[in-house]
């Protein structure tokens, strides 16, 4: 049982999420119309809980507290992806990356439901309800905004360029990942982009988008960083590193 | 319609044997949008069934008060609208417990004033303070198979009903410490 590539998989799906959710979570009191703060505040809330499901998967891994993980580890030792960490740009921005993630992560747990590891397989199921009603929600927005006024366009198109080529790093493997490809715990992720790379394209062109010509995502190891995630983190971790770690309240 | 779309009331079945109650309303700019919209403010909470949601300026509404008046009755006759079928909801009561206005029934009507008469006779009850007739049509509704994604999330999350949370009983146990120590 290859033990040390599923705890590093686990933490890269754990980082992918909370670092989205606490990026998505910057929109609260600042959303375009009231239902959509609330539902928008909802679905980061939502990542927030994933991560915590694979971050317990995690302890029972590796035996590393998930409040630890979270808050007490430098930006160099996050494993997160870059299109997770870019700062939340305009309401386009984080409703195109929003759906990207939300896409990825469908075709993923779709896969995942069937993983040969119990555990994997239970916290996919779970997740996995919840996170058809986030792409159904993004992709709703996705299209009224493609569609909508020419300045909702031209927001649209400014953002998929942008984010394009960097969600692409959500499908560059660890180096250990084959094992746990062979081992059927998790899906290749060739076939999945794709899958989601089918998908996306099918529903950004009836919104009205171009997606950019990229055809190879550039292999960033997922140890590096923008300096957007050390400020992410040194804001986040602000209260919890005023103690050392362990200390009771 | 304003910046932030049409608003649409929002009905929401908790029990299956509930009726559709009004929950409030949301804004959008369509009726998918309110859909989705009514889900995340309204059903945040657990023992959401089914979910509808109704363009305000379509409900046809009247008090008991203005029902006294039978001038409203006098545009009937003008329609030449095909008949459809027109949901009737009913406000029955002004305690805590029945604020809500909830569904009653169907009738087949060719105008808002003949579903209201219609109704009236179809559904009598003195216990009645507001009464709304919306033609079916005009009902996005929530379907079945929505249910476990639009839903069923919310029944793990228990931390988000108010009952979690003992407050009421912590409150009175420390009263009555308070009490002991005060005699």
């Amino acid at each position: 049982m290859p033990n040390d590539s599923l705890a590093q998989k686990i933490l890269t799906l754990a980082d992918d999420s909370f670092i989205l959710g606490h990026r998505n979570s910057e929109w609260a009191g600042h959303a375009p119309i009231l239902e959509e703060d609330i539902a928008f505040a909802n679905l980061a809330l939502d990542e927030l809980g994933h991560a915590h499901l694979w971050y317990e998967l995690y302890q029972e891994l590796t035996g590393v507290e998930p409040d630890r993980v979270v808050f007490f580890r430098d930006a160099n030792e996050w494993r997160n992806t870059q299109f997770v960490e870019l700062p939340k740009g305009d309401w386009a921005f984080s409703m195109t990356r929003q759906y990207l993630f939300d896409l990825y992560e469908n075709v993923l747990l779709e896969k995942l439901v069937n993983s040969t590891n119990e555990r994997v397989r239970g916290i996919a199921t779970k997740i996995r309800a919840e996170e058809i009603y986030h792409l159904r929600h993004t992709s709703n927005w996705v299209k009224r905004l493609g569609l909508g006024t020419d300045e909702s366009h031209a927001r649209m198109q400014n953002a998929l360029n942008e984010l394009w080529a960097s969600a692409l790093q959500l499908f560059v493997p660890l180096e250990n990942e084959t094992e746990l490809i062979d081992a059927n715990i998790f899906p290749d992720l060739k076939t999945l982009r794709d899958e989601w790379q089918d998908k996306t394209v099918s529903h950004l062109s009836a919104s009205g988008l171009i997606v950019p010509r990229v055809l190879e995502p550039r292999a960033i190891s997922r140890a590096q960083h923008t300096e957007h995630l050390a400020e992410l983190l040194n804001d986040m971790s602000s209260v919890a590193r005023l103690e050392k770690f362990g200390v009771e309240w | 319609m304003d910046s932030q779309g049409q608003k649409y009331q929002v009905f929401e079945k908790e029990r299956a044997d509930l009726a559709h109650r009004n929950a409030g309303s949301v804004h959008a700019p369509d009726a998918e949008m309110a859909l989705e919209n009514a889900r995340d403010v309204f059903v945040r909470r657990p023992n959401c069934l089914s979910l509808w949601v109704v363009p305000e300026r379509a409900i046809f509404s009247k008090t008991v008060q203005e029902l006294r008046d039978n001038a409203w009755r006098e545009a009937d006759a003008a329609s030449d609208a095909p008949t459809e079928t027109w949901l009737v909801f009913q406000k029955q009561g002004q305690t805590a417990r029945e604020t809500f206005v909830a569904h009653v029934g169907a009738v087949a009507a060719c105008s808002p004033q003949q579903a209201l008469s219609r109704a009236l006779e179809t559904f009598p009850n003195k216990n009645v303070f507001v009464w709304w007739v919306v033609p079916e049509r005009v009902i996005f509704k929530s379907e079945d198979a929505d249910a476990p994604s639009m839903f069923a999330p919310a029944h793990t999350k228990t931390y988000r009903n108010h009952l979690a949370y003992p407050v009421e009983p912590i409150m009175r146990e420390l009263k009555s410490a308070q009490e002991m120590l005060d005699e």
